[in-house]
């Protein structure tokens, strides 16, 4: 059957001033990629070492180099159809490593692929139809680039349209190829367009963002991994990024891997909301700021390349982080810039300065008084954690101080009560520090953390167990810098745990859940909730859901600064939320809670009644 | 524009206050301690005063030992180096005591401007400024909330009663009692704090500073305000309970 299929036709002989002149543009061709790219890459290098980097264990990192490059699976998950035309591109490109190879020997008569040997051929077809799809595949993105254009993408620009005729050249060449006959005219031209294509295409390569293709399997790779890992500062001049000496090599690897496909944008709700902060232009800003700064300057990265207004915006959601496919992570990097800003002092900010004031003196954010906390725990007999409790029930500032957060610690109070859990709560409690470790106060999470720390060791608590997925995210990962925190849990996977003793509530709600993201992008908890929430009624899924999920806007310590700029985030989900047509909005979070209390209330007539899960099941225990 | 600023460490609004054995002290441990309100407002005008015109601000408290994680603070927030004045007895000093402890420290400093709150958050006397005022020989205000350098000297804002403020042109150089809520306070900073530890702190004793007078007021007893909740009920037509509850509020509770 093969024998009836075209055979790729290349030139067999060349002659010697036609290798020379080969030569001589192979060296040029790399000579114009290399002078850029070596810049680029000894601005890297020049970056600081990250004090916090590991390579082993190794695991972790050849699965998502498998997953996230090798399977496309990021790129395809998030945009189906252009990041499977994506994919395409990508895997022909590899598929052609030795097809490009073998070409580029065959000009000096050291050709290791035969088109006539069956083997060969059949890797020549394997390419070949890759090459079809590729060919399909990058038509498809130029068309949805400078067509459909969605806003995401950002202005036009030259390199994407000249690199999308390259990659579509190099492959019709190589298609073309079949069906000229070998050695004639036809063919040595055909190889001539495509090599030449081909060292084209290598010079543009640094000078746009297709400069991903060389480092974004890097970027993958030597990613920090988890989800918003703060790196710890090192040393007595580290006070997070304030210039470009403080950049890591790892920051400065992810600032110039950018390919701009603005999904983080598209996600974030700053920039959705009409906020100046975007994502990808944090990222791009780092990039300007080392093409005309070295990484060895004491320019401040807040300033002409990146916004401080803008840094200051983000309320940590994760979604930009995310959703990268080039495994750039955003969160270290925006709170790095906070840490640079407020370490120094350089951020001035009133409702900032009262949330940090009322942490260096008080005990939490809320600025109360902690006899208030000793008030509500002796009002609702709360036991005290004596270490004999299987759980310590952690109030958070929220469960301690904020009426809504009292109501749904009581509300899993009387659930575990009717369960027979042991727990107690503790005698005093600190804010865990989560608005003063996003929002870059170092000084101050220290003081809470290790107080934090040392108190668990006190009271000898083993488990812990919050309404607060902010409370459970700080105290299991950010604690880490300062010691060993104890087990700790939020109530979803508590109640979801014991959900069988449960019982159901029989009056036909329509439930929505909201994922808030400190529970969902960034522990991976999505089941849990829903599983509880779905006893007390039928579940509905908001249009932005999971993985996906919008933010409330109170994150990042983004609650306590006061007024925002457009619109408010808050009043985007809760709307979205309503307009799924359930009568109940499941909150797993205070500060969701309280957000949308409020966008509820500006609503008016007609809002969907607001609980949290522990509510909703604690509804349908016996008085 | 040399400002000593006089800082006392008071126990924290949120700590538990028992009295001690005996009655005449609180029980100190277990406490958390702070600065006192009033005097951060003064190290914050201190600050901004020296970001505008130059010069140096100089942080003073007398107290314990535990009085250096105050007087670091004071450091981080941006004073340029501090005197510590380690004495055991502050609790039982009377406010004379105090304000010679401080101006001993003070004068040979020479300083242009003093500024220190107005009252201490823990026992509120609200003299010992003044009284360093005249041990030192110099003029002073109180309850000041801003403090403008002019080429004669200062001139302050004054908070008077009922909303009212007075202006007051003074020559330098002076003692100011600083009211809060002037201006905004600055936060802590990780750089400040790492920057304080290499400024200088100067420690001297009440006995070195030939200050240790016996006290003239001596405090007998102190105890917690009792609580109590008393309700009354005003007999008559409503139209008389009415004029009596209205008599009872302006005489009384003084509120209209």
């Amino acid at each position: 059957m093969m024998a009836s299929l075209p055979t790729l036709a290349e030139p067999r002989h060349f002659a010697i001033w036609e290798s020379a002149l080969f030569a001589a543009l192979i060296v040029a061709s790399v000579w114009a990629f290399w002078r850029p790219f070596g810049t680029i890459l000894r601005k890297i290098l020049a970056s600081k070492s990250d004090a916090d980097f590991h390579l082993f264990p190794i695991g972790r990192r050849i699965r998502d180099f498998v997953w996230e490059v090798m399977l496309q699976a990021k790129v395809i998950r998030e945009r189906p159809l252009p990041g499977l035309a994506h994919a395409f591109v990508f895997w022909a490109f590899c598929a052609f490593a030795l097809v490009t190879l073998n070409h580029c020997a065959t000009a000096f008569g050291a050709a290791f692929l035969d088109p006539a040997e069956p083997v060969s051929r059949i890797y020549y077809y394997i390419a070949a139809v890759f090459a079809a799809a590729c060919a399909i595949g990058i038509f498809g993105l130029f068309v949805r680039r400078f067509f459909a254009r969605p806003k995401w993408l950002g202005e036009l620009s030259w390199g994407s349209g000249l690199v999308a005729l390259l990659i579509f050249l190099l492959m019709v060449t190589y298609l073309a190829a079949f069906f000229v006959q070998p050695d004639s005219l036809a063919a040595r031209a055909l190889w001539w367009a495509h090599t030449l294509t081909l060292l084209a295409f290598l010079p543009v390569i640094p000078h746009t963002k297709h400069l991903h293709l060389v480092l974004s399997p890097f970027t993958i790779f030597l990613s920090r991994g988890g989800f918003s890992r703060i790196p710890p500062l090192s040393g007595d001049e580290d006070f997070g990024l304030v210039a470009g000496k403080d950049l890591t090599r790892l920051a400065s690897l992810q600032a110039y891997s950018c390919v701009e496909c603005g999904r983080c944008t598209e996600h974030c709700p700053a920039n959705n909301t009409g906020k100046l902060l975007n994502p990808k232009q944090i990222v791009l800003g780092l990039r300007g700021y080392l093409n005309e700064y070295s990484p060895a300057s004491e320019e401040p990265l807040l300033g002409k390349y990146n916004a401080q207004e803008a840094a200051f915006q983000c309320t940590t959601c994760g979604a930009c982080e995310f959703q990268c496919p080039v495994g750039i992570e955003h969160l270290p990097i925006i709170i790095g810039l906070r840490r640079g800003a407020v370490n120094t002092g350089a951020w001035e900010d009133d409702y900032g300065a009262k949330l940090f004031l009322a942490l260096e003196r008080g005990s939490n954010a809320l600025g109360m008084s902690a006899t208030e906390r000793d008030k509500f725990v002796e009002k609702n007999t709360l036991p005290i954690f004596d270490g004999t409790q299987e759980y310590c029930l952690w109030l958070g500032c929220m469960g301690a101080y904020d009426p809504r957060g009292r109501e749904i610690v009581l509300a899993l109070v009387r659930v575990m009560r009717h369960l027979g859990a042991s727990f107690g709560v503790l005698r005093k409690e600190k804010c865990t520090g989560d608005p003063v470790r996003r929002l870059g106060n170092d000084l101050v999470f220290q003081q809470l953390a290790e107080a934090n720390l040392e108190s668990m060791a006190q009271n000898k608590v083993k488990k812990i167990v919050s309404i607060c997925p902010h409370c459970v995210r700080t105290i299991q990962e950010d604690w880490k810098e300062f010691g060993a925190p104890p087990a700790v849990e939020h109530h979803s996977e508590f109640l979801a745990r014991f959900a069988s003793q449960l019982q159901p509530v029989q009056d036909q709600k329509r439930i929505v859940f909201h994922d808030p993201c400190y529970l969902g992008r960034y522990r991976g908890v999505y089941d849990q909730p829903r599983q509880v929430a779905a006893l007390a009624g039928d579940l509905v899924e908001a249009p932005r859901s999971r993985e996906r999920s919008f933010c409330c806007g109170a994150g990042g310590g983004l609650s306590f600064l006061g007024e925002e700029k457009g619109d408010r985030v808050s009043h985007v989900r809760a709307a979205e939320l309503a307009a799924t047509g359930a009568n109940v909005v499941a909150a797993a979070c205070p500060f969701c809670n309280t957000m949308f209390q409020d966008a509820f209330a500006a609503r008016g007539e007609g809002a969907p009644e607001l609980m949290d899960i522990a509510q909703l099941v604690a509804r349908g225990l016996p008085e | 524009m040399k400002i000593v600023v006089a800082i006392k460490q008071v126990p924290d609004r949120d700590a538990p206050v028992r009295i001690a054995p005996g009655g005449k002290w609180i029980d100190e441990t277990d406490l958390q301690w702070a600065m006192n309100e009033p005097d951060a407002y003064a190290l914050e005008e201190a600050l901004q005063l020296k970001e505008k015109n130059g010069g140096e601000v100089v942080a003073l408290s007398a107290g314990p030992e535990r009085t250096g994680q105050t007087i670091r603070e004071a450091l981080a927030k941006g004073a340029d180096r501090a005197i510590q004045v380690v004495c055991d007895d502050l609790g039982t000093r009377d406010a004379l005591g105090v304000a010679k402890l401080l101006a001993a420290a003070i004068k040979p400093e020479n300083p242009d401007l003093v500024l220190t709150g107005l009252q201490s958050e823990d026992i509120g006397l609200g003299q010992t400024g003044v009284i360093a005022a005249e041990l030192l020989g110099l003029p002073h205000a109180t309850l000041i909330l801003h403090v403008e350098k002019t080429d004669a000297g200062v001139t302050v804002k004054r908070e008077l009663e009922e909303g009212w403020f007075q202006s007051i042109e003074m020559p330098l150089p002076a003692v100011l009692t600083m009211q809060s809520g002037g201006t905004k306070l600055r936060y802590a900073t990780l750089m400040g704090i790492k920057r304080a530890k290499t400024k200088e702190l100067k420690s001297v004793t009440a006995a070195e500073l030939g200050a240790d007078a016996a006290p003239v007021v001596v405090l007998e007893q102190i105890a917690l305000p009792k609580k109590q909740k008393s309700t009354q009920i005003l007999p008559g037509s409503p139209k008389e309970a009415a004029a009596a509850l209205i008599e009872k509020l302006k005489t009384e509770a003084r509120v209209l």
